[in-house]
């Protein structure tokens, strides 16, 4: 200890406290002066797409990286400058899979608790007691190498608390899970965070993952914070209440602008063959978009509406979605923010 | 110290999961030493001589016989009598011989008259340590006509010259020892202790640790002290093998083990602090790959444990004097041969530890606690 004095006496309430904070990799700005504060017990979510910069400002925040520029407060201590007391006091699991295949996922698990000198009687309740919460005492003593992807990321996540972090960072947790060990990990992170004091702080590129979990989420795209709110509060910050979505025959531009042109409807985007409209009042304006379709020559293929979500306003903000992101995500380790080494 | 504990048991056990490792860097040095052994022979035997004999004098019998002498002795070549002397230069170009002497109708004559006999010697010379020695071996015998020796057939297997041996009969196989502990040392120091950190950091685990309040000291430490444990006992088991394989009396092999012992944990500790020196900030195995053998052949070779040192030139020399792995050879040297006590390689041991001190600080100061 004997750091206590440097503590910034205004974030002792705030869990992170980051203002202008900056990476550069050469020439390319991966971080681009983002600021924002995390209250203590907040569930916090960053949304953005591949490339966005989420590794690089989550590896900023845990002491992995130096900020080129800006400052992070985390924990109550500048990463900069006292990262070994950060460290002490966090929990991160990062985007890759980290845990050591040769050894067991109890092994795993006392050795990262000796990392942090937690004393034996205690770590073996502590890891007994984890392993049970998530559905793993049975597999403890088989090497993580035999583990399916999912339980090795519920281990990751295990593993990150047995030193009980007040702060909690998790990068794409259930990226390249299938949708049911998805939602194990969901339930997870839901248990923790309405049982302890702990603040969670999650990255993701799946926007359901961000509403269903985040009190707030900021939206972050090309290093940039583009949007920044509670779910709902970003979804009302945008214009209309529904999304409808057309696939249409013989689709032209000229029909895109005659939709763009109707009262009921603020925005108009097209991809390829089909065009979304964000619409006040979806399921009674149907009729209305169907007749000006047919009327400017295109013919319905389907359609349909749903609710506004993240995603729309991602589009909404930035002309293009997520998804279409998604698609080109290669594969579970080229997204860990591989290649370190260029310009780095 | 839990967290030190803690990163050398986790790469312990690691080591452990993984028994093929285990056995080939046990067996890799024994092998070596075979085939080092048998392929630097310490003397050349069995080269081909032809020997065409154009003179029926006194003196042309004498060479031959000689020539004979050399081959039931040290079998340095194997002498083909024959009469056509085209055949036998050809044969030197096709590569059959290594070499072919003519000796002319008027040898015996001209040792008569002036000493200075002039023979025919054609040579492959592309082969120079062959052609070397066989050159060296036939002046000998040409000078030795000027005297009154003759010299006579001895029984198989007694070499022709007595040497004196200052310390108890090393053949070339023992001597090779302390240079197959070295290099079983080296090749533990190069699979462990900062191998593991580049694997760690290219598999992307590195990042795990990376997070937590370990500190530069414990990470580098650990994995020092690891890979320590890993090759000492390996080298241990190396030394014993080699002991018994190449038939060092027991009492010079075993009397000096504490000794022994002592070199063995230096040089591993030296040179696992140089490898973390070196690779402390890789991240690709493959430059590991490439850097091993360049390592080896620059510290093993110059070490003396396969020349001499004293025969190096002089900026070989100089580079020998910052090897480690030559204080170690000349350590183990001296312990197993010339029966010495820890007294007389203090100073091996002095400059053993100054350059881990060195490496190890070096080591742990350009270690990154980032990415
Ligand atoms: N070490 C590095 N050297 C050079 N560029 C880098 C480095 N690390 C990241 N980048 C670049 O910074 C940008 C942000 O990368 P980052 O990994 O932070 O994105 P991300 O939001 O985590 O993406 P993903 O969803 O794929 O994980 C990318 O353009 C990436 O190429
Ligand atoms: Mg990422």
């Amino acid at each position: 200890m004997g750091e206590r004095d440097s503590v910034e006496s205004a974030s002792q309430d705030k869990a992170i406290t980051v203002s202008g904070i900056t990476r550069e990799f050469g020439l390319a700005t991966a971080v681009d002066r983002i600021s924002f504060e995390v209250d203590r017990g907040e569930f916090f979510g960053f949304l953005g797409p591949n490339g966005a910069g989420k590794t690089t400002l989550i590896r900023m925040l845990t002491t992995l990286l130096k900020p080129t520029s800006g400052q992070a407060i985390v924990s109550g201590y500048d990463v900069a400058e006292h990262p070994s007391q950060v460290r002490r006091r966090i929990g991160v699991v990062p985007q890759a899979m980290t845990s050591d295949l040769d050894l067991t996922g109890r092994e795993n698990m006392d050795i990262y608790g000796r990392f942090y000198g937690i004393r034996s009687a205690e770590r073996k309740e502590r890891t007994d007691e984890l392993l049970e919460m998530v559905g793993l005492a049975q597999r403890a003593d088989d090497l993580v190498a035999t583990y399916s992807g999912g339980m090795r990321r519920r281990l990751e996540i295990a593993r990150v608390l047995v030193h009980r972090p007040a702060l909690l960072f998790l990068d794409e947790p259930t990226i390249g899970l299938d949708p049911q060990s998805r939602r194990v990990v969901w339930e997870l992170l839901k248990k923790l965070i309405r049982s302890d004091t702990i603040t969670i702080f999650l990255t993701t590129h799946y926007m359901e993952e961000a509403e269903m979990l985040c009190g707030r989420v900021a939206i972050i795209d090309a290093g940039k914070i583009i949007a920044m709110g509670s779910p709902p509060e970003l979804k009302a910050g945008i214009p209309g209440n529904d999304i409808v979505t057309l696939r249409v025959g013989g689709l032209t531009d000229d029909i895109t602008a005659a939709i763009g042109k109707l009262p009921f409807v603020h925005k108009v985007n097209r991809e390829e063959d089909s065009v979304s409209a964000s619409v006040e009042g979806g399921a009674q304006n149907l009729p209305g978009l169907i007749d000006i379709v047919r009327a400017s020559g295109g013919t319905i293929l389907s359609a349909s509406v749903h609710e506004q979500s993240l995603e729309d306003v991602f589009i909404h903000y930035t002309g293009k979605s997520i998804r279409e992101e998604e698609a080109k995500k290669v594969s579970f380790l080229v997204g860990a923010g591989m290649p370190r080494r260029l310009g780095g | 110290m839990t967290r030190l504990f803690a990163v050398i048991e986790r790469d312990l056990k690691k080591f452990k999961r993984n028994p093929v490792v285990l056995g080939m860097s046990i067996l890799m040095p024994i092998i070596y030493l075979v085939i080092l052994g048998n392929s630097f022979q310490g003397k050349l035997t069995d080269l081909p001589l032809a020997v065409v004999s154009q003179d029926g004098g006194p003196y042309a019998k004498r060479l031959v016989e000689y020539l004979m002498a050399v081959q039931a002795g040290p079998k340095t070549f194997l002498v083909l009598p024959m009469t056509d002397q085209k055949k036998a230069v050809d044969g030197v170009r096709t590569g059959k011989y290594k070499a072919a002497l003519i000796i002319p109708p008027d040898f015996s004559k001209r040792v008569v008259v002036n000493g200075r006999p002039d023979v025919g010697l054609f040579l492959d010379n592309t082969d120079s340590i062959s052609a070397d020695t066989i050159r060296n071996l036939i002046d000998a015998a040409l000078s030795s006509l000027g005297s009154e020796y003759v010299p006579v057939r001895e029984p198989d297997g007694t070499p022709l010259l007595r040497d004196i041996n200052l310390y108890g009969k090393v053949d070339y196989y023992q001597s090779l020892v302390p240079g197959v502990v070295i290099m079983a040392i080296f090749l533990g120091t190069l699979t462990t202790g900062a191998f593991n950190l580049v694997m760690d950091r290219f598999l992307g685990i590195e990042e795990s640790y990376l997070l937590t309040p370990l500190s530069k000291g414990n990470i580098v430490g650990g994995l020092i002290i690891s890979g320590l444990f890993i090759t000492t006992i390996n080298a241990l088991f190396i030394f014993v093998a080699s002991v018994l394989i190449t038939g060092i009396p027991l009492s010079r092999g075993f009397g000096n083990f504490l000794p022994v012992f002592l070199v063995v944990v230096l040089t591993t500790l030296c040179l696992l602090s140089l490898m973390f020196a070196i690779m402390g900030r890789i991240s690709h195995p493959r430059i590991v790959g490439v850097l091993s053998g360049f390592l080896n052949v620059i510290l093993f070779f110059p070490s003396g444990a396969v020349y001499p040192v004293a025969s190096f030139p002089g900026w070989l020399k100089s580079f020998a004097r910052v090897n480690p792995e030559a204080y170690a050879v000349d350590a183990m040297k001296s312990l197993l041969f010339k029966n010495v006590g820890l007294g007389n390689i203090m100073g091996d041991l002095l400059f053993l530890s100054l350059f881990t001190a060195a490496m190890m600080g070096l080591a742990i100061a350009t270690f990154k606690r980032t990415l």
